[in-house]
């Protein structure tokens, strides 16, 4: 098994995998690096620059990993959403309550 | 007060008629169906939420809010306004899971987490207390463009409240949430220009980025260069403790739902994406463009800092960035710059209007007073409250001098005490809705006990932000955790719908088996496993 799974069945997508933690924990760094290195690099600064690309590169990898599972996981879903919603329009009308 | 030339009107009369305009455009699509008034009928591709995400969250009061972190504390202030990222967790975890349970609210998911008299009580109150935020948080953003308007025009601060939030209604009562978030991303855009254009400006009138640099370091402030730069472990007025402490909140929070106030609106903006990956995609790249709109900001502020660095009125450095666009901007721009600070104010208050209204109209009307009510009655509906929260929202803005302190407070008690049950809501079978209404009840009263009472009586020391929150998450376990544990877990047929329909993440193995039991997830993971051989 690769160390990182480019291609998903709808049920195995449906799981919470080692992708997704990847992305748990790649995202909040993006996020740092984005606010550091886009205020440094606004000010000119060399530190700036390689903290924004640090920022990108994160960014660009967490798609990377995330985006086949996201993508499988909506296509599966998008099927069963019909039948999901008729059941919630059931119990804001008080037929589906306990 | 500032001298507008025609060309400044100009941009100003062609963005407000842009504005309105969508409203006339999209008044067919709005009027289809609740569905489509409160969440553009669930079909928008990510960039839209996205760029709602990224406007809703840039209001008026924001850059005074960030100008005076930056000016105070450097650009280690930056992580005062770093509680958005609570996103970057949420949007592949809580989106995901709030995505697929399809509910238009917050309250409303409650109701599909938890069943019976709990979850009843759960919605009632929820929607109750998001209508009356909405309220609020439209007083509070109004009155700051009534302020706006008065230093610009010497107008009464009740004008500006007034004549902007209404000329916004406009829109949202005749479209919906589809004419927000298609004059969010008109918004978006010029807002994002005009603070890329302002703070280059104020950048350079400052002397430019070396020169910025240079003089902080003649004047020994090269310290608020650096991101990094605390006061101490525990000491000072930003400690790295409570650096640590905001990071958890923010970021962990992301788990949870609710964990930020921002959530209940973002929620929406979940519910409107087409998929569970325009869904995360929106939410994930909303939050980067308020990440990068801050660093912009912060770094304008120090320019300004360089220009005026002896301010010691708070009131007056809040103003920095402003006073770099109105200050410093060619005439002819000053239009576009209020252009754009109406389209900070426009994006917000249709965002929170549509939002209170949907709480109002879903949770309330349609769950409790008429559950049969067709579709084109749900849309009268939900014009009347959005209506009817425009006014309310007027008369409190106007008392918000006097009440603001208290309901910061108010906020702050409902972060507090309550952020780790809304984790656990999500992330935890066991949890019911019992120990999660005994939570919001026992924050409510050891919050006044902590933050007021205690410290005022001497029985307790005044405790910094940081320990106050690890209080009060402590305490108020001591009550839900009892109370979740005594009471009965949620009807387990519940709790198997919505695992299966959810996929939640966490402790969820006595449903899990129970579904695997009857045989609700035997061919997927049949279907799993045979793919997974291939």
């Amino acid at each position: 098994m690769p160390l990182i799974r480019r291609t998903w069945t709808p049920a195995a997508a449906d799981e919470w995998a080692r992708e997704d933690w990847i992305a748990i924990v790649l995202s909040p760094l993006a996020y740092i690096a984005l606010a550091v290195g886009v205020v440094l690099s606004f000010l000119l600064l060399k530190i700036g620059f390689i903290i924004l690309g640090v920022a990108i590169v994160l960014t660009v990898l967490m798609h990377w990993v995330i985006d086949p599972k996201l993508k499988t996981v909506s296509q599966d879903y998008e099927k069963k959403q019909k039948s999901y919603l008729e059941a919630l329009e059931k119990i804001i009308r008080w037929e589906e309550m306990k | 007060m500032v001298q507008f030339a025609i060309l400044d009107w100009i941009w100003i009369i062609l963005f407000l008629l842009l504005m309105i305009g969508c409203g006339v455009l999209f008044f067919n699509l709005g009027k289809r169906s609740e569905a489509d008034f409160f969440l553009a009928g669930r079909g928008l591709p990510w960039w839209l939420p996205a760029s709602s995400v990224y406007a809703t969250h840039t209001a008026v009061d924001t850059p005074m809010w960030v100008a005076g972190v930056i000016y105070r504390h450097g650009l280690a202030g930056i992580w005062y306004a770093f509680f958005s990222a609570w996103c970057a967790i949420s949007a592949f975890v809580s989106t995901r899971i709030f995505r697929r349970s399809l509910a238009y609210t917050q309250a409303e998911w409650q109701s599909l987490r938890f069943c019976g008299l709990g979850s009843e009580l759960l919605r009632g109150w929820m929607s109750g207390w998001q209508v009356f935020m909405a309220m609020f948080n439209m007083g509070w953003v109004g009155i700051a463009m009534g302020m706006v308007c008065q230093y610009l025009f010497g107008w009464p601060t009740w004008m500006g409240l007034v004549i902007f939030s209404s000329i916004c209604a406009i829109y949202v009562l005749t479209a919906g949430y589809w004419g927000v978030v298609m004059a969010d991303f008109q918004q978006g855009i010029v807002a994002f220009s005009a603070i890329l254009i302002v703070s280059i400006s104020g950048v350079m009138v400052a002397g430019g980025p070396h020169e910025i640099v240079a003089k902080l370091s003649d004047m020994g402030q090269s310290w608020r260069l650096n991101p990094f730069h605390f006061t101490g472990w525990f000491s000072g007025d930003f400690p790295i403790a409570w650096f640590m402490t905001m990071m958890v909140i923010a970021l962990i929070g992301g788990f949870g739902m609710g964990t930020s106030i921002d959530w209940y609106l973002e929620a929406q903006r979940i519910q409107s994406a087409r998929t569970v990956r325009d869904a995360s995609y929106s939410i994930w790249w909303g939050t980067a463009l308020v990440i990068i709109r801050n660093s912009l900001w912060a770094a304008a502020v120090l320019g300004f800092f360089v220009l005026f660095p002896n301010i010691q009125e708070t009131s007056e450095y809040e103003m920095g960035w402003f006073r770099m666009g109105f200050d410093y901007l060619p005439v002819g721009m000053l239009g576009f710059f209020f252009a754009a600070i109406l389209a900070i104010h426009l994006s917000t208050v249709s965002s929170v209007l549509n939002m209170g209204a949907m709480y109002a109209t879903r949770d309330l009307y349609h769950h409790y007073v008429n559950p049969e009510a067709s579709q084109e009655k749900l849309v009268w509906v939900g014009r009347i409250s959005t209506l009817l929260i425009l006014v309310f929202s007027f008369a409190l803005g106007l008392m918000m001098t006097e009440i603001t302190k208290w309901l910061i407070f108010a906020l702050w008690i409902m972060a507090a005490g309550v952020w780790l049950p809304n984790i656990l809501q999500v992330i935890w079978w066991r949890f019911n809705a019992w120990g999660y209404l005994s939570a919001w009840i026992a924050n409510l009263g050891l919050s006044w006990l902590v933050v007021w009472i205690l410290p005022a009586f001497g029985v307790l020391p005044a405790l910094p932000d940081y320990l106050q929150f690890w209080a009060l998450m402590l305490l108020t376990s001591l009550v839900y955790l009892p109370v979740t544990f005594i009471t009965k877990p949620e009807d387990m047929d519940h709790l198997v719908r919505y695992y299966v329909m959810s996929r939640p993440i966490g402790f969820w193995g006595p449903v899990r088996r129970e579904a695997e039991r009857r045989g609700l997830l035997d061919e997927i993971s049949h279907l799993g496993a045979a793919a997974d051989e291939n």
